[in-house]
């Protein structure tokens, strides 16, 4: 056996980025130890409906890769798990992962759902930012992979001290397992791959945009979330009062001066629900508020251009602040003239900046890596693929705000960096 | 259970809990030898679950896994009613018609074919020249083909790259040397790509050097990298910058190329003490944005400043696309007491005694004159002439914009509609040096990853058949194939299929008129058994 081929890679992170990186590197003959947080895979882009520019159905498009994931049997995929610690070792890194108890057989369920319809106890889902509640035992969502519920204990009747068995009666492959404990890994490998992903910026600490406080303004991931088939209103898009809304206003650059960079994704995402909103509510009026359109690549502007004919404004406005109507939310800006003028709509979706996850600096700790004055990782400026130390690779969001494409670019190219570095140790 | 059993070819039926479990395989193992069975029907989960590991399981029993047929009664039916006894008769149908099916099996065996490691790299721009340096290895050898006389491409022209302002002489010398100096890379200049005929792992390449007729090399590869690049629109074809007769107005790499020579001077001679540049030249005209127009704007300002202090740089620009975690802070530190910008909807450039003067429309509709020494055009980038002649060589498609499409717009922007054939930088879009770098690797990537030296190849087994004595040769299945897997046999005047391109999509079968073509394991006498027994 070659050095190259004993070379085992951990991979943290089951977004898109986090699994093509896997898919690639287990194409190639390595072991992959792919490390998630979630109880379930596929990372952000799984909220999606629909991704632009070509509007294809995001589950079609991730499920594929998903199953293929699943069923990898060089990859060693762990849900419900986190680094805690990271040793460097002459050969790479030695790695402690801590596994929690999924309360549920992977190999004995098959995901029927029986065990959730029975349990007493619910609460906010996550998944769905609090949009729709969850039982005790639970998959975030339909669809999610692997299609395997989990058993919260913090919510749990059972792990309160009832003599609750619900689940385990309704289950008719004996999947339940109250006794299952956790576990801690070491693992031995040669490269660690960081695709930890992005998260939206607290929308609640930027006081003009009125979130948390003015009912009818949400964010494009809860908005995502409306839209969705196998959201909390099965695709449909209505207020928290249920009326549909006649008028949305659409605010692009939300927290761009408090981060300090273009996310580069939101106008694209800002036209896509445009999609949304005419497929729905067709008659629907849409003010689409931007400063600085960003709409790079060559079917960007086409997409715009498409996305706002009809009833679509596209206004261009500075200092831009929501505050509450007596029935709806205002929006109040000045024109590029200096004119202040103001605006009153249905609903109002904010598309805030892209922020690093909230789990990166703890990580990066871990890793003896550094994070930028934004938190993103610190990486090579040299090439943007690269390593921050030797043997770390870092890409997708936890680089910075990308869409897609370029997350699996980066996915790629870091395959061939650590393909390549086994090689020259080879030689 | 009764149902199925009485039927004459059944030989047994059983039932399993968890048939997928490792216990349960094992089960199915056993219980496929101890009968001595020919042919397996499995009524249980979804064929994307667990049809591949009852497969591999049939495959250990000894029995060849296309013999085996998966009858999906759980989410076709367990899970889509509360209706129990309907669901059942349905289940039982839905087995019946699996095995009237699988009695029409055929037994298909996998083949293995060798590969070629080595690659061609069309186009020795950085994307290209990154693409060989990552790929060349002991066991891979890169052939790279560039039509120039020099390697380097576009950038060749810059001194300097945004954001991190560093030397691009250097940066692109050390890539080159890396190239010119690694032994298993055969760097051709002055040369073409004649011909690429062939499949993944296996192409036949013909190289013309000089265009001469001094004799055509001949090259095989198993994979080939388009790195054709790109050019910026020349302004002269859009309106208001048909700029002849204007003097000291530069398009942008005009503008380099002054800057690398080291003196930014007008036509007298002297340095320019106000410059306007202008972005989005033809970005209407063309209809995108190409991404990195305003950043390198940007940078021409710090070009100046930092080479004529007392320069004044207005932008006249539109939107502002700095795009990332990097740009928007470059952008504002490029701003300052000499560089100010200016949002405007139209421009046009114009002369009054001998000095260009800029007119445009301000935000507020307002019409304005600008006189400046100096006028600098950002141009819409566009496909290099040489990405249309590639792409017909290649015998793939080019998008409306004349850039190479690519075969999925989020997933695969690295790999072009043919296995095998890679597409690396702006030859597919738009991109800025980093991305174009960041995709050669990629593509570098995929290809490490499925072209490895040494491994054969398993072409997939269920793909179309054509039966020379039914086929007429019309050639109705060469033109639905979407993968060029089907071509014409001149000779014999019949339609040929080539086994490792064809994906077993079924365009074929469905578009020929006499019943010569027809997909393995989707045969008609299969399909027709399976929808038979349903409809009896």
């Amino acid at each position: 056996m070659t050095r190259d081929r004993a070379l085992e890679i951990v991979v943290v992170g089951a977004g898109i980025a986090g699994m093509q990186a896997s898919l690639l590197l287990s194409k190639a003959g390595r072991k992959v130890h792919l490390i998630e947080r979630a109880s379930v895979i596929g990372g952000l882009a799984t909220k999606f409906e629909e991704v632009f520019t070509s509007m294809e159905c995001a589950t079609c498009m991730l499920a594929p890769m998903e199953q293929e994931l699943l069923q990898d049997s060089n990859i060693n995929l762990m849900t419900l798990a986190n680094i805690e610690e990271v040793i460097r070792t002459p050969q790479g890194f030695k790695v402690k992962v801590r596994i929690k108890a999924r309360f549920v057989d992977a190999v004995s369920c098959i995901g029927c759902g029986a065990c959730y319809d029975l349990c007493p106890a619910s609460a906010p889902n996550e998944y769905e930012l609090g949009l729709s509640s969850r039982k005790a035992i639970f998959v975030p969502c339909a669809g999610a992979l692997p299609n395997i519920p989990m058993i919260d204990p913090n919510l749990c009747l059972r792990f309160k001290g009832h003599q609750c068995d619900a689940c385990k009666q309704a289950c008719m492959f004996e999947a339940i397992d109250f006794q299952q404990k956790e576990r801690i890994l070491e693992l031995d490998v040669g490269a660690i791959v960081v695709a930890t992903g992005a998260d939206i910026i607290n929308t609640k600490e930027l006081p003009k945009c009125g979130y948390g406080s003015i009912e009818g303004v949400y964010t494009s991931l809860e908005f995502e979330r409306f839209y969705a088939s196998n959201g909390p209103t099965s695709g449909k898009i209505v207020l928290r009062d249920g009326r549909v809304p006649k008028s949305v206003a659409i605010v692009h650059c939300v927290g761009r001066s408090e981060s300090g960079y273009c996310s580069s994704v939101c106008c694209m995402y800002s036209f896509k629900f445009n999609h949304y909103l005419r497929s729905k509510i067709p008659e629907i009026e849409i003010i689409e508020f931007v400063t600085d359109l960003c709409v790079p690549g060559k079917a960007g502007q086409h997409f715009m251009r498409e996305a706002a004919s009809g009833k679509t404004r596209i206004v261009r406005v500075r200092d831009l602040e929501i505050r509450e109507g007596t029935s709806q939310p205002i929006i109040s800006y000045s024109l590029e003239d200096g004119d202040r003028d103001e605006a009153a709509v249905d609903m109002v979706i904010l598309a805030p900046s892209l922020v690093p996850d909230p789990g990166t600096q703890e990580l990066a700790e871990m890793l003896d890596i550094s994070t930028d004055n934004r938190g993103f990782l610190q990486v090579n400026k040299d090439n943007r693929i690269e390593w921050a130390r030797k043997g770390i690779f870092v890409i997708g969001c936890a680089e910075g705000p990308k869409d897609i494409e370029a997350s699996v670019a980066q996915a790629n190219a870091a395959t061939a960096r650590i393909l390549r570095e086994g090689l020259l140790d080879e030689l | 259970m009764e149902a199925l059993d009485s039927r004459d070819e059944v030989v047994v039926v059983e039932r399993h809990r968890l048939l997928c479990s490792h216990d349960g395989k094992s089960w199915l193992e056993n219980r496929i030898r101890e009968n001595s069975l020919t042919h397996l029907v499995i009524a249980a989960c979804s064929p994307r679950d667990r049809e591949q590991i009852f497969m591999e399981a049939c495959g250990r029993a000894g029995l060849n896994p296309h013999l085996f047929q998966l009858a999906n009664v759980r989410e076709h039916c367990a899970w889509t009613t509360d209706r129990k006894e309907e669901a059942t008769e349905k289940a039982i149908r839905m087995t019946r018609i699996a095995i009237a099916r699988v009695r029409y099996q055929a037994p298909l065996e996998k083949k293995e074919i060798e590969v070629n490691p080595d690659v061609l790299v069309v186009g020795g721009g950085v994307a290209g020249l990154r693409a060989c340096a990552t790929l060349a290895s002991q066991l891979r050898k890169v052939f790279l083909v560039e039509s120039t006389d020099r390697l380097g491409g576009m950038i060749a022209r810059f001194e300097k790259a945004f954001p991190d302002m560093r030397d691009v002489k250097s940066y692109l010398e050390n890539l080159v040397n890396d190239v010119r100096s690694n032994p298993r890379i055969e760097v051709m200049t002055e040369a073409k790509v004649e011909r690429i005929i062939g499949f993944f792992g296996n192409f036949e390449i013909v190289v013309r050097k000089g265009g001469s007729d001094s004799g055509a090399t001949e090259l095989r590869v198993g994979a080939v990298i388009l790195a054709t690049g790109a050019s910026l629109a020349d302004p002269k074809g859009i309106e208001g910058f048909d700029l002849c007769a204007v003097p000291d107005v530069f398009t942008a790499l005009e503008f380099e190329d002054m800057n690398r020579r080291g003196c930014i001077v007008c036509r007298n001679g002297s340095p320019p003490k106000s410059v306007a540049i202008i972005h989005c030249i033809g970005r209407e005209e063309k209809g995108y944005c190409s991404g990195i127009c305003c950043m390198y704007s940007l940078k021409f300002s710090r070009y100046l400043t930092d080479k004529i202090s007392s320069v004044q740089v207005t932008h006249l620009y539109r939107d502002m696309c700095v795009p990332g975690r990097f740009y928007q802070d470059y952008f504002e530190e490029s701003l300052g007491d000499r560089v100010k910008i200016v949002r405007h909807r139209k421009s046009r450039v114009t002369e009054k005694e001998g000095r260009p003067i800029v007119l445009y429309e301000d935000v507020n509709g307002r019409e304005n004159a600008l006189a400046v020494d100096m006028v600098i055009l950002a141009p819409a980038m566009e496909p290099a002439d040489g990405s249309r002649r590639i792409a017909e060589v290649a015998g793939i498609p080019l998008d409306k914009e004349g850039f190479i499409l690519e075969r999925h717009p989020k997933l695969a922007t690295e790999s072009s509609g043919k296995d095998g054939i890679y597409i690396a930088g702006c030859a597919q879009e738009p991109k800025s040096i980093e991305e174009s770098v960041i995709q050669a690797e990629a593509v570098a990537g995929k290809i490490m990853a499925s072209l490895v030296p040494g491994r054969k190849i398993e072409p997939e087994v269920r793909i179309s058949t054509i039966a020379d004595s039914f086929c007429q040769g019309c050639g109705s299945c060469v033109a639905v194939c979407p993968y060029g897997a089907v071509s014409l046999d001149e000779r014999r005047k019949v339609a040929v299929v080539n086994e490792v391109i064809c994906r077993g999509c079924g365009n074929c079968a469905a578009a020929c008129p006499s019943g010569a073509a027809s997909i393995r394991h989707y045969t008609r006498s299969q399909m027709y058994q399976e929808i038979m027994e349903a409809v009896r």
